[in-house]
């Protein structure tokens, strides 16, 4: 698992490559927690990311809760089809904002 | 540690006495040290018994009755986390290797330099202090993992172990964690005019919080489920009373179905759970419809749709959770869904859900091969008899 981070069109893109499992969900949530600032806008890239478990899901809502105290948007985008699977199967498809591509979600959520 | 360390000192030369007192007074007065004094190793195994609470011990090899070496070997009989420094002759190696190949901690060689004895026996004490701390950790580490156990027999225990026993339909499950608490349950529920309610849920995460999560899921569910008769209203009621409070984030995903054994109807919805596997009596095998819901903890005042199909006689269903799709091989590539129909496509060859159920875990496993288990592994059948 790793995670990079940039900052896009007012929009700060984290970007996690490889797998989130039990073993490292709290990695995981700590390293992406670690690269956001006062950031308006976090988008989560998932566009390498293989696999995610439950423990993974529950770490973006933890992420996103932090973010929605502080009334900062929060979306994903670029799912594979495996990890839109799960997140429809799971029902996070309602209620984390989920976007095609990087560019959509810069455009729908940038400033 | 307030009381001073306490260290024997064994020497046949009665001069040692006083000059260790003298040159260690500094260290006494302190409180750092206290020393108590034998003549022999015989001598010294009397102090090492009746004194107590002594930390090390600095011994001579030559002395009439019991020599040092001899000594050393009785020492561990008394108390193996006594740690010990010989005293030998300049260069009298053959000696020195005798006594650490039985155990002594370091040497120091006569004439004594009371400075490098110092800072030896600082250096062994401090050797013994670790030591004596790792094992206290792994005492506690123990007693930890005896609890563990005991809380992993309490969730083994809340699982059915008994099962219906119905002409009209047999209903089977099991359940194998991955690690010590699992995440994972199923339960069986029987109700007025001979309806049954299944479920089976998978808490995300694992370890004692989940085990926490998901002993109060369980209680909850089997609360709500016997006031109220619709799966989907059962789940609405159960996740808002989940969600009180769940600072933790952590959800459950929760398949709750209710069967009619004199109708063959069965009612489900899906609290974002995976969709149970239909098996017609023909071998004809499909996913039911997932109904949409979103996992159970997350979102209050959810409302939870639900599905109903009929089962012909000979029709089965099976209802599991993700360690069965995502049990991976040594390859690192998954059973999947697919894996699971295949079990059963086209196949005759079980008509019992005990046998169904254990089928699933036996290819399972078989899958897997040398791999280990990442999940908990559950599953849950229901046939309906001819």
């Amino acid at each position: 698992m790793d995670v990079t981070s940039q900052r896009t069109g007012g929009a700060l893109i984290v970007s996690v490559e490889g797998r989130v499992d039990g073993a490292n969900a709290r990695k995981f949530q700590k390293a992406v927690e670690g690269v956001i600032d006062d950031d308006r806008a976090v988008i989560l890239d998932m566009e390498n990311l293989g696999y995610i478990s439950s423990a993974g899901l529950r770490s973006i809502l933890l992420i996103a809760k932090g973010l929605q105290k502080r009334k900062a948007q929060f979306a994903v985008c670029s799912l594979q089809d495996a990890i839109g699977e799960v997140f429809r199967i799971v029902g996070f498809d309602k209620i984390v904002t989920i976007h095609s591509s990087q560019g959509d979600a810069v455009a729908a959520m940038g400033s | 540690m307030n009381r001073p360390y306490k260290i024997l000192v064994v020497d046949d030369e009665p001069d040692l006495e006083p000059l260790m007192l003298q040159r260690m007074r500094r260290h006494i007065r302190a409180g750092r040290y206290s020393f108590v004094f034998a003549c022999n190793g015989l001598e010294a195994l009397d102090r090492l018994n009746e004194d107590g609470g002594i930390d090390m011990v600095l011994s001579d090899i030559n002395m009439p009755q019991m020599d040092g070496l001899t000594l050393l070997e009785q020492i561990p009989k008394v108390d193996p986390n006594i740690r010990s420094v010989i005293i030998s002759a300049y260069g009298d190696m053959k000696n020195i290797r005798t006594a650490m190949n039985r155990g002594a901690f370091d040497f120091v060689t006569k004439p004594v330099d009371f400075k490098d004895l110092q800072i030896t026996i600082e250096r062994t004490l401090a050797h013994m202090m670790e030591w004596r701390e790792a094992l206290s950790y792994r005492d506690k580490l123990v007693s930890i993992q005896n609890e563990l156990e005991v809380a992993s027999r309490i969730q083994q225990s809340i699982l059915p172990s008994e099962f219906p026993d119905d002409l009209r339909y047999q209903v089977y499950g099991n359940m194998e964690p991955a690690r010590d608490v699992g995440g994972d349950f199923f339960d069986i529920m029987l109700f007025d005019e001979g309806q049954i309610g299944l479920a089976i849920a998978d808490v995300s995460d694992k370890g004692v919080p989940a085990a926490l999560f998901m002993m109060s899921c369980r209680t909850l569910l089997k609360g709500v489920a016997i006031g109220l008769t619709e799966p989907g209203a059962v789940l609405g009621e159960v996740n808002d009373l989940l969600h009180e409070d769940n600072e933790t984030m952590l959800f459950v995903t929760v398949l709750y179905a209710v069967y009619n054994p004199t109708t063959g109807e069965f009612t489900y919805a899906s609290g974002g759970h995976d969709a149970p596997l239909l098996i017609r009596s023909d071998g004809s095998v499909s996913l039911l419809p997932l109904t949409d819901g979103i996992a159970l903890g997350v979102v209050p005042e959810l409302y939870y749709k639900q599905h109903t199909i009929t089962l012909s006689p000979g029709d089965t269903v099976l209802l599991y959770t993700d360690g069965v799709t995502e049990a991976q091989n040594t390859d690192g590539s998954a059973f999947e869904v697919d894996g699971l129909k295949q079990i059963f496509a086209g196949s005759s060859a079980y008509r019992k859900a005990r046998e169904g159920t254990d089928l699933v875990f036996k290819k399972v496993r078989e899958f897997m091969g040398e791999a280990s288990q990442f999940d908990d592994i559950t599953c849950l059948t229901l046939h309906r008899d001819n």
